[in-house]
C-alpha cells in the first residue's frame, strides 16, 4: 500500500534500526538505513526518500546540524526520533525544520501514525482555497470557517491562528513560531495569549472542547492540527 | 581621707599621665615645701613633717616604687634643709631632731613602699577577677554556641576584647589537613610561608612564629589549639610582645577553653557524617535490592514470553497474550527508568523551573491519555471550574506529579470505583486534588508516604516507593505543598497547592 514511499533511517543503534526496518517494511515502506550522519546526508541526496527518521545523538555529526544541512535542499518530512526528551532539544529540532518528533521508547503504532500524517501532509496542497477536516471547513479566500455547514463567528486573530495550524496539519508548531506568525515578533513571550485563544477556538470548532481532536496540545512544546 | 584618695586615684593619673613620674615627685615635694613655709612660721617645723609624710603617701597611691622612693628621700632632705633649725643647712643641732629626721625618713619610705605594694596587690586581684570573669563568660558563651562558626565567632570576640589583637583561626578539615583560609574569616588568607608555619605548629603542637624560637621570621605568632582527642587547628595572632606571667596563663586557659569547644563541635560533625554514611549506605542497599528486583521481573517476563514465541507454535490467542505480557513489562520498565531519572534529577538538585502559562485542561487530558489503559477499569471524574484561569507552572514536572498520583490511585483503588480529580484556583494558588476509594493509609504509614523508598506494608508488588517522593520534590520545586489525608468515606485524598501568578490578559488583541 505504501509501495512508492522510501523512508531513510539515520540512527546509530543497530537494534532500533532493525526494529524500525521490520515494522516499517511490514507496513509496505521501502527502507534505507545508515548509522551515521555523513552517510545519511549522502543517502538523502542520492535516493530522495519520502521521509527521514533522524536520531539526534549520532557519533559523527550532531543531529541538529544534520537537520540544518538537510533543510537547505530537502523539503520532504523529517521526523526526529531521540532519547533526548528535554523540551529544549525538541523545540530546537522543530525550529531547525523537523516536522515532528517522538522520544524513545516509542510505540510503533504511534510512529506509523506520525509517518502517515507527515507524508500525507506533505502531499496535500495546502494552498487550496478551501481546507476540509471532517465537519470543519476553512475557506481561505472568503475568510470564513464553517462547522456542520454553519458559519463560525471567529475573530480575525482566531481565524489566523486556525489557518496557520490547519495549513500545517500534522506538523508540530512551537509556541514561539505560532506567536511570531499570528501576533508578530513583539509577542514571543506571551504564551498565555496563545493558551487563551486556543481555548476559545476549541470551544468553537471542537466537538468536545475538553477532549480536543483538532487543536492538539504538545506538552510544553506547541500545538499540532490533528486529522 | 578615703574620699581624697579616691579623687586622686581617679583624676590624678589621667592628669599626670605623660609626665615623667620622677619629675612629678620632685615638683610636688617642692610645691608642698613652698606652701608649708607660712605654716612653718606659725606652727613650727614638726607640723611640716606631717604634711610632707601625707603627700608622700598620697604619691604612693598612684606612682611606682622608684618615684615614691625619690619623693620620700627628697622630702626628708627638704625638711632637714629648709625647716629643721638651723635652716638652709643639712646640719641638725638637737639630738632629738636627728632622731626625728631618721624616723621621718624611715616612715616616709615604709609608708610609700607599703602603699605601692598594697596598690599592686589590689591591681593584681582586680586583674585576676577580670580574667576569671572573662573565662567564665567565655565558657558560658562557648557552651551556648552551636556549630563551628558560632564557636569561632565567640572565640574571636573574646580574644579581641581581652588581648587586644585580631586572631585568625586556621582549622583542620576533619582529615587532619589544615585549611589555608579561615572558615569564618574568608577574606583572610595565609601566605605560603605562614601556612608552612601553621602546619608545623599543627603537627608539633608547639607555638612558633614571631617572638618564639621556631621560625620567627613571620609577622604572626602561631599557637596550637590543644585538644584531647583531635587538634582542631592553629590560631595566629599579631603581638607586640610574647605573653608572660599571669597574662600567659590567662591566654593558655583561654585557648584551652576555645579548643575544647571546637573539638566538641568537630566530634559532633564527625558523628553526624558517620550517621549520614550509615544512612546513605542503607539507602544504597535498599535501592540496589529493590532496583534489581524491579528490573528483573519485567526483563524475565520479556525474555520468557519472547523465547516462548520464538521457539514454539502457539494458537493465536496465546500468542497475543504473550505479546501483551511483553508490552506490559516494557511499560513497567519504562516507568521505572522514568522514576529513577526523575529521582536523580531531584537528588542532584538539577531541577530548574521552566515556568510558562498553561491550560489545566491540557495537562489533565494529557495525563488521562497517558494513563488510558490503567484508568480503563475506573471512572475518572474530572471537575474543573468553567472559568479556570491559565496557570503559570512547569508543565513537565507537574504532568509527572499528576501522573504519579493518578497511577497510584489506579494501583490501589478497587476496580470500577471512582477516581476524582478536582482542580481550581484559589486566590493565586492552584489546587489539585486526587481522591480515590482505595484502602487509604494507616496512621503509621501516612507520616511516611512521601519518603523515598517507603512502601506501605502489604502493598502490591511492583514499584520502588519513589512515586510520591517525586511528587513531593516536583511540587516543592514549585514552592508548593503536597498533603495527604484519609477520606471519611474511605480512600485517600492528595492535595497539591501551588502558588501561581494571576494571568494578566487585559491587553489581548481579539
Amino acid at each position: 500500500m505504501n509501495d512508492n514511499e522510501t523512508i531513510l533511517i539515520i540512527d546509530d543503534e543497530l537494534q532500533i534500526r532493525r526494529l524500525l526496518e521490520i515494522t516499517l517494511s511490514a507496513n509496505g515502506y521501502k527502507i534505507l538505513q545508515t548509522g551515521n550522519g555523513k552517510d545519511g546526508l549522502i543517502d538523502a541526496a542520492t535516493h530522495h526518500p519520502s521521509l527521514i527518521i533522524l536520531d539526534l545523538g549520532l557519533p559523527d555529526l550532531d543531529g541538529q546540524e544534520i537537520l540544518k544541512k538537510l533543510r537547505e535542499w530537502f523539503f520532504k518530512p523529517v521526523i526526529v526520533l531521540s532519547v533526548r526528551s528535554s523540551e529544549e532539544d525538541i523545540i530546537k529540532a522543530l525550529d531547525n525544520g523537523a516536522n515532528d518528533y517522538l522520544t524513545k521508547p516509542f510505540r510503533s503504532g504511534e510512529l506509523l501514525a506520525r509517518i502517515r500524517a507527515a507524508i500525507r501532509a506533505g502531499e496535500k496542497k495546502n494552498d487550496a482555497p478551501v481546507l476540509e477536516f471532517g465537519s470543519l471547513s476553512i475557506d481561505m479566500i472568503n475568510h470564513v470557517a464553517r462547522k456542520n455547514k454553519e458559519i463560525l463567528k471567529l475573530t480575525t486573530t482566531e481565524f489566523s491562528l486556525l489557518c496557520l495550524l490547519a495549513k500545517n496539519q500534522g506538523r508540530v508548531l512551537t509556541h514561539q513560531y505560532i506567536l511570531k506568525e499570528v501576533w508578530g515578533y513583539g509577542y514571543l513571550e506571551q504564551t498565555q495569549y496563545l493558551r487563551v485563544f486556543v481555548a476559545q477556538l476549541r470551544k468553537k470548532i471542537e466537538d468536545n472542547p475538553s477532549k480536543p481532536k483538532l487543536l492538539i496540545t504538545e506538552s510544553g512544546i506547541g500545538y499540532r492540527f490533528g486529522d | 581621707m578615703d574620699k581624697t584618695k579616691n579623687i586622686l586615684k581617679t583624676f590624678l593619673p589621667s592628669l599626670i599621665s605623660g609626665i615623667n613620674p620622677y619629675v612629678l615627685s620632685i615638683f610636688v615635694i617642692g610645691i608642698t615645701a613652698a606652701l608649708c613655709t607660712p605654716l612653718y612660721n606659725l606652727q613650727g617645723y614638726h607640723v611640716v613633717s606631717f604634711i610632707l609624710l601625707f603627700v608622700v603617701s598620697m604619691l604612693a597611691t598612684f606612682m611606682g616604687i622608684g618615684p615614691v622612693f625619690l619623693a620620700a628621700t627628697l622630702s626628708a632632705l627638704v625638711w632637714n634643709f629648709f625647716f629643721i633649725p638651723p635652716n638652709l643647712t643639712f646640719h641638725i643641732d638637737k639630738t632629738e631632731d636627728i632622731l626625728m629626721f631618721g624616723m621621718f625618713f624611715i616612715i616616709a619610705l615604709v609608708n610609700g613602699v607599703l602603699t605601692t605594694k598594697v596598690r599592686r596587690q589590689e591591681r593584681l586581684a582586680l586583674e585576676r577577677e577580670e580574667r576569671t570573669n572573662a573565662l567564665f563568660q567565655l565558657t558560658r558563651e562557648l557552651s551556648k554556641a552551636s556549630g563551628i562558626e558560632e564557636v569561632l565567632a565567640v572565640a574571636i570576640e573574646g580574644i579581641k576584647n581581652h588581648f587586644r589583637t585580631d586572631p585568625f583561626f586556621i582549622l583542620q578539615d576533619g582529615n587532619n589537613i589544615l585549611h589555608s583560609s579561615g572558615r569564618l574569616q574568608k577574606e583572610k588568607k595565609l601566605s605560603e610561608k605562614e601556612y608552612g608555619v601553621a602546619e608545623w605548629v599543627f603537627t608539633h603542637s608547639q607555638k612558633a612564629g614571631k617572638f618564639t624560637d621556631n621560625l620567627p621570621s613571620v609577622e604572626f605568632t602561631f599557637f596550637p589549639l590543644p585538644g584531647t582527642r583531635l587538634n582542631p587547628g592553629v590560631v595566629a595572632v599579631k603581638l607586640e610582645k610574647l605573653f608572660s606571667g599571669d597574662q600567659k596563663a590567662f591566654w593558655d586557659t583561654f585557648l584551652t577553653q576555645i579548643s575544647n569547644a571546637l573539638e566538641r563541635e568537630f566530634l559532633g560533625e564527625l558523628a553526624q557524617k558517620a550517621r549520614f554514611l550509615v544512612e546513605s549506605d542503607r539507602l544504597y542497599k535498599t535501592l540496589f535490592n529493590s532496583i534489581s528486583h524491579e528490573l528483573r521481573i519485567p526483563v524475565a517476563t520479556i525474555m520468557g514470553a519472547s523465547d516462548s514465541l520464538l521457539n514454539s507454535t502457539h494458537p493465536e490467542n496465546v500468542q497475543s497474550a504473550l505479546f501483551n505480557e511483553i508490552f506490559t513489562a516494557s511499560l513497567r520498565l519504562n516507568r521505572l527508568i522514568e522514576n529513577l531519572l526523575n529521582m536523580s534529577r531531584l537528588e542532584s538538585g538539577q531541577i530548574s523551573l521552566r515556568l510558562d502559562w498553561y491550560d489545566m485542561n491540557d495537562l489533565v487530558n494529557k495525563v488521562a491519555e497517558d494513563l488510558a489503559d490503567e484508568l480503563k477499569p475506573f471512572s475518572l471524574v474530572v471537575s474543573m471550574p468553567e472559568d479556570m484561569p491559565m496557570v503559570k507552572i512547569d508543565y513537565g514536572l507537574l504532568e509527572q506529579a499528576l501522573y504519579n498520583l493518578l497511577y497510584n490511585a489506579t494501583q490501589y483503588a478497587p476496580v470500577a470505583s471512582m477516581i476524582e480529580l478536582c482542580t481550581w484556583c484559589d486566590n493565586g494558588t492552584l489546587v489539585i486534588q486526587v481522591k480515590d476509594s482505595g484502602p487509604g493509609f494507616s496512621d503509621a504509614a501516612i507520616e511516611n508516604v512521601f519518603k523515598k523508598f517507603f512502601r506501605v506494608d502489604g502493598s502490591k508488588t511492583g514499584g520502588l516507593g519513589l512515586g510520591l517522593s517525586i511528587v513531593k520534590g516536583f511540587v516543592e520545586a514549585h514552592k508548593g505543598t503536597v498533603t495527604v489525608e484519609n477520606r471519611k468515606i474511605g480512600g485517600s485524598e492528595f492535595t497539591l497547592k501551588i502558588p501561581t501568578e494571576k494571568p494578566d490578559i487585559q491587553n489581548l488583541q481579539f
